[in-house]
């Protein structure tokens, strides 16, 4: 009974991988593992086995059926496997896929939202104001001097009501200090203006994010820790900064803070990016003028305020050579910043 | 402002110092150094030469070939091209191994196979002067073989930025103060000029007359008589090119030296075309004047003049006169120093376009009480330079105002405001080293020439600047802050932005003021466009006006676009929008404005001719600009559009889109029909805000049924989408539009019909629903659809 099994194994193993289609398997499945099978009919002589020899006879038997079985299961998987080939066949997956409009938010949009994302982290919530703005709230506020250069005709831009552009944003920090009684902690991106010809370094209406924080204790101390903390976060942990005393007319002390870049192609140099410091006890005043009340007296609150212009940061950071590429929305431009 | 270290070494040893050192000093001290040029090179192998002879090179016309002594005693071949030279002639020499400016090393070398050992120089090679015609000519008596830079005065000069708060700092004595406190070094005996000793003599009416006490509150006079006028020495010619200065003639190079010295302007008149005394006095209205620049001004009342008996002789610390300056032949002068109110001076200097290096040191604020000694400086140098014989008093007219007076430092208001604890000493250390003196506890008299440190918190500022940013400890300091409107319009924003970008829209930001000409594109939001907002003061007819509507920068755009070959336009622009109260008041606006027109994808090779923009693709951005909300356009005539519609958010206009007219696109060369819509974008956000509920997912299925209807040409699909909508049938859940279909030659349809055809949801939450149900349901809308508008059904 022995070599009976084997032969029937040895027939079976030639004959299931030569099965064309799954019906000629199925049927081959019947032939031989059915219950009229053969392994079945040879399965029928287990009677006129001796009992000494069922147990070697019994496992024979049992690795016969495992032999056709796996044979089957073998020839099953080929056979899928095979028509899934087929189903797959001439597709390319290096061909070029559907064309779609990728459209890109403009450079200028990307570079203000990683800076106001920061910011935001730091706990600064945003602020707006108009950009037609009094003479008040642009300039006297401030501290500026009546006859400062910056209020002259021929560097800011007036209307026939006497208001004027806006030349900085600073004057959202008057406004918001005009409305919210302090603690203060605001950051204000808007536009901002000078009367200067459009060419490869200046533009007529350009983009500025403005800082303020205003409290009791407010210090130089905590200026210095964050803005070192904003641009470490904006150009990565080992940026090197510097602050170099300066003058504005509503900050004392005043700094420009210069940060180490290496703009494309350049051997890192220190690049001015942001004027700061602590407000002037006048602007305090000016406010506590203006709102008729004390809260915001000098001798009550500090604070320091920051404002960096985003064009000249989004230059460095993608080293675009003329800041007239960011107004004028060359689709060849704004697809680089995708 | 040009600083000169050699001239700095007048007043203090700077030997201890490399540049550097002290550059980074002043920039950190508030003064920018933008940059440092050097003059002459101080290197030993750069030496006096004389040429011994010269022949022509055998090889090169152009070429001599000369035998140069250097000292040694050998003489030296050197190749040289320049000819203005003789043979006797000395010249700076460059031995091998010397080192000249820009990094360029001399060897020995073969010059067209004749040896070379050195170059002679010319002046710009060595950084002596601008000249690189030629050798540069030593004098006969340079000793031969000695090292240039000790014959040769060698120096090193900063350019710095000096703050508007900071005139003190516009002179050579003040720069060196400044130094001196930084750099913990004493001054030398120098002194600073300021003690005077001559007398003083209150002028008579008829010598000075003061007519504008506040425009000149102090003018004094010296009169020298027997002067002679000549070229300055060496030393003073060298100091003021050192600074940048041209020198003319002994006197006004030693008023150009004061100047630079003190930082005091002072003027000389040429006595004898003075007629009678001095008048300060306002210009009066058209009064002329003839600048030494030879300009011929106009004055206005405005204008503080000095003047004699007859006109006006200056513009008061602005420009002398061309006619009573001191010129070659003038032996008596008349030497000026004053103190005139800077807002007057700004004023003249700002309206003639006239700066001067006097102007911009009173309009930013000269010590009044230097006065006096700047005139005895410069009288003794004439004295000693120009010979004659001075006046022994100063003749003034009023007084020096006093403009600082005593501050007090609050030293625990430092502390807190700096973010650390400077101690009382280093404070006070600090000041003093400034020459503020201390008159009472933390009390200090603040210098003349100090005028910017008024309050307590000036104290404060110099405290920080030169105790150093450095030696300040960084601090944060987190807290909540709860978010603003502004916050969640920012948001809003960023959220249309991203949507807008995820449709394969191209942000776009245009500024923000456009021509007069551009107004014709704007678009708006509402359905009348308010009054433009104009500038007073454009700057050029391209930039008129603030923009009412972001469309006509978009224009622009798409025009560019169009010009550098793309036909796929698709941009979006968010920002303010500007216009005008009829009384003149600004209102502004944020706006969101979008442009479609073209293919809407590139061609490739699956899509070799993509879909081009049509109305649709303007409605399904719309759709896709405001998820979850429902969006109707409704027909409105917009003059500016060729076909245009409101667009209504949640029931709210929030602003305008449609077509724009195919003359204007075909005026911008585009190809292809263009779309644009312009939002309010505070409205949207209105419209838009809304609280979100969890709906039941429906767990019975739903029914549809198919309805075509022929309906009259003109009538819009809205009107049907808005009779599904407030159908009261509870188990209607939608409708679905599925074809239109027209028939112009009115074969298949009459060609005032057209086919609409929708697909009906219904459904019921809590079964399923069987055939009957649904009928009935479907039969009671048709019937109410037939009565409410002019349809039949197909």
């Amino acid at each position: 009974m022995e070599s009976a099994l084997a032969e029937l194994l040895k027939t079976a193993l030639a004959e299931i991988p030569t099965a064309a289609d799954e019906a000629a398997l199925e049927e081959l499945r019947l032939k031989y593992l059915g219950k009229k099978g053969s392994l079945t009919a040879v399965s029928a002589g287990m009677r006129d086995v001796p009992p000494d020899r069922k147990a070697a006879v019994g496992a024979a038997l049992n690795e016969t059926r495992i032999g056709i079985t796996a044979a089957l299961e073998t020839r099953k998987a080929e056979q899928i496997a095979a028509k899934d080939a087929k189903d797959a066949e001439g597709i390319d997956l290096t061909l070029p896929g559907r064309p779609v409009s990728p459209g890109a938010l403009h450079p200028l949009t990307q570079v203000l939202d990683r800076a106001v994302g920061i910011l935001r982290r730091m706990g600064f919530a945003l602020a707006t104001g108009p950009e037609v703005e009094t003479e008040w709230h642009c300039f006297d506020a401030l501290n500026t001097p009546g006859d400062h250069p910056a209020r002259h005709e021929s560097d800011t831009f007036y209307f026939d009501s006497g208001h004027l552009l806006r030349t900085h944003t600073s004057s959202v920090q008057v406004r918001t200090m005009e409305t919210q009684a302090p603690p203060l902690r605001i950051i204000a991106p808007g536009s901002a203006f000078r009367r200067d010809e459009i060419d490869a370094t200046h533009l007529s209406a350009f983009t500025q994010l403005e800082g303020l924080y205003v409290a009791e204790n407010v210090s130089l101390a905590q200026l210095k820790g964050t803005l070192e903390a904003f641009f470490r976060a904006l150009f990565g942990e080992s940026t090197e900064v510097r602050f170099r005393p300066h003058f504005f007319p509503f900050t004392e002390p005043s700094y420009e803070v210069d940060v180490k870049l290496s703009p494309k192609g350049q051997e890192p140099r220190w690049v001015e990016i942001l004027g700061c410091g602590m407000v002037d006890p006048a602007v305090f005043q000016a406010i506590c003028d203006a709102r008729g009340d004390e809260v915001y007296h000098p001798d009550k609150v500090t604070g320091f305020a920051f404002g960096m212009g985003l064009e000249r940061l989004a230059m460095i950071q993608w080293g675009i050579p003329d800041i007239r590429h960011l107004i004028e929305n060359d689709v060849r431009f704004l697809g680089q910043f995708v | 402002m040009k600083v000169s270290f050699n001239w700095l070494a007048d007043h203090l040893d700077l030997s201890a110092h490399s540049t550097a050192q002290l550059s980074d000093l002043l920039t950190f001290a508030g003064i920018e150094v933008e940059g440092i040029t050097e003059r002459g090179v101080r290197s030993d192998f750069l030496i006096v030469g004389q040429v011994i002879s010269f022949v022509p090179h055998p090889n090169a016309d152009r070429l001599r070939l000369c035998q140069v002594d250097d000292g040694s005693g050998t003489p030296r071949q050197i190749v040289c091209g320049a000819k203005n030279f003789a043979e006797g002639d000395k010249v700076p020499v460059a031995l091998p191994g010397a080192v000249l400016p820009g990094g360029f090393q001399i060897k020995e070398s073969q010059l067209r196979g004749s040896l070379s050992q050195g170059m002679m120089c010319a002046g710009r090679e060595i950084g002596f002067s601008d000249d690189a015609d030629g050798l540069m000519l030593l004098p006969a008596d340079a000793p031969v073989g000695t090292p240039i830079h000790q014959y040769l005065e060698v120096d090193t000069m900063l350019e710095v930025e000096v703050t508007p708060n900071r005139p003190d700092l516009l002179s050579h004595l003040g720069m060196a103060r400044e130094l001196a406190a930084l750099a913990k070094l004493p001054m030398k005996s120098l002194g600073d000029h300021t003690d005077s000793s001559i007398k003083q003599q209150a002028a008579s009416a008829g010598e000075i007359r003061l007519d504008d006490t506040a425009g000149c509150p102090f003018y004094t006079a010296r009169r020298i008589r027997g002067v002679k006028v000549a070229p300055s020495p060496a030393w003073l010619v060298r100091k003021l090119e050192s600074v940048g200065l041209r020198p003319i003639s002994n006197i006004v190079d030693i008023t150009n030296y004061v100047l630079m010295e003190m930082g005091q302007p002072l003027h000389a008149f040429d006595l004898s075309k003075l007629q009678g005394g001095i008048v300060v006095r306002s210009a009066s209205e058209g009064e002329t004047f003839l600048a030494l620049d030879g300009r011929e001004c106009l004055l206005t009342t405005a204008d503080l003049v000095i003047a004699d008996q007859q006109q006006a002789v200056a513009l008061a610390g602005v420009m002398g006169g061309a006619l009573s300056g001191v010129t070659d032949t003038t032996t008596d002068i008349l030497l000026e120093a004053a103190w005139f109110q800077p807002s007057r001076v700004r004023h003249t200097s700002r309206r003639l376009a006239m700066m001067s290096d006097s102007s911009y040191r009173f309009e930013r604020g000269v010590d009044p009480q230097q006065t006096a000694g700047a005139s005895e400086l410069a009288v003794r140098l004439i004295l000693e330079l120009a010979g004659g014989t001075a006046e022994d008093v100063l003749l003034t007219a009023g007084a020096p105002p006093v403009l600082t007076r005593e501050v007090t430092l609050d030293l625990l208001r430092a502390q807190r405001l700096l973010g650390t604890p400077v101690s009382e000493a280093e404070a006070t250390g600090i000041l003093t080293r400034l020459n503020l003196k201390p008159v009472g506890s933390l009390t200090f008299a603040i210098p003349g020439y100090r005028q910017d440190l008024q309050r307590p918190v000036d104290l404060i500022e110099e405290i920080a600047r030169v105790y150093g940013i450095a030696n300040i400890p960084a601090t944060t300091d987190g807290q909540f802050v709860p978010a603003s409107a502004a916050d969640s319009f920012y948001d809003f924003k960023m959220a249309l932005r991203q949507r807008l970008v995820g449709q394969g829209l191209y942000e776009a930001q245009t500024i923000k003021l456009i021509s007069t000409a551009q107004l014709e594109d704007a678009l708006g939001t509402t359905p009348q466009l308010l009054p433009a907002l104009p500038l007073r003061n454009p700057l050029s007819d391209d930039h008129t006006t603030m923009r009412p509507s972001l469309l006509p920068g978009l224009l622009a755009t798409a025009a560019r676009n169009i010009r550098m070959g793309t036909s796929s336009l698709r941009f979006f622009e968010t920002g303010t929008v500007f216009a005008r109260t009829p009384d003149g008041k600004a209102i502004e606006k944020d706006a969101l404005t979008m442009l479609l027109s073209g293919p809407v994808s590139p061609a490739a090779w699956n899509t070799p001719s993509p879909r081009v923009a049509d109305a649709s693709e303007l409605r399904a951005i719309l759709d896709a600009l405001c998820p979850g909300v429902s969006v109707k356009l409704k027909p409105v005539p917009n003059a500016r559009l060729l076909i245009a519609a409101q667009i209504i958010v949640n029931g709210k206009p929030v602003g305008n889109c449609g077509q724009i007219a195919p003359a204007r696109v075909r005026a911008l060369d585009g190809r292809h029909p263009m779309f644009a819509a312009e939002i309010d974008t505070a409205l949207l956000l209105k419209a838009m805000t809304r609280e979100v509920k969890f709906d039941e997912i429906p767990r019975f299925p739903s029914i549809t049924r198919d309805i075509a209807l022929e309906v009259p040409a003109d009538l819009a699909n809205g009107k049907l989408e808005d009779f599904f909508a407030t159908r009261k049938e509870p188990l209607l859940t939608g409708a679905g539009l599925f074809d239109v279909f027209a028939d112009p030659t009115g074969q298949k349809l009459a060609a005032d019909k057209k086919s609409l055809a929708y697909t009906l949801t219904y459904r019921d939450p809590a079964k399923t629903l069987s055939t009957a149900e649904v009928d009935t349901a479907h039969a009671k809308v048709v019937a109410e659809l037939l009565k409410a508008l002019p349809v039949t059904v197909r």
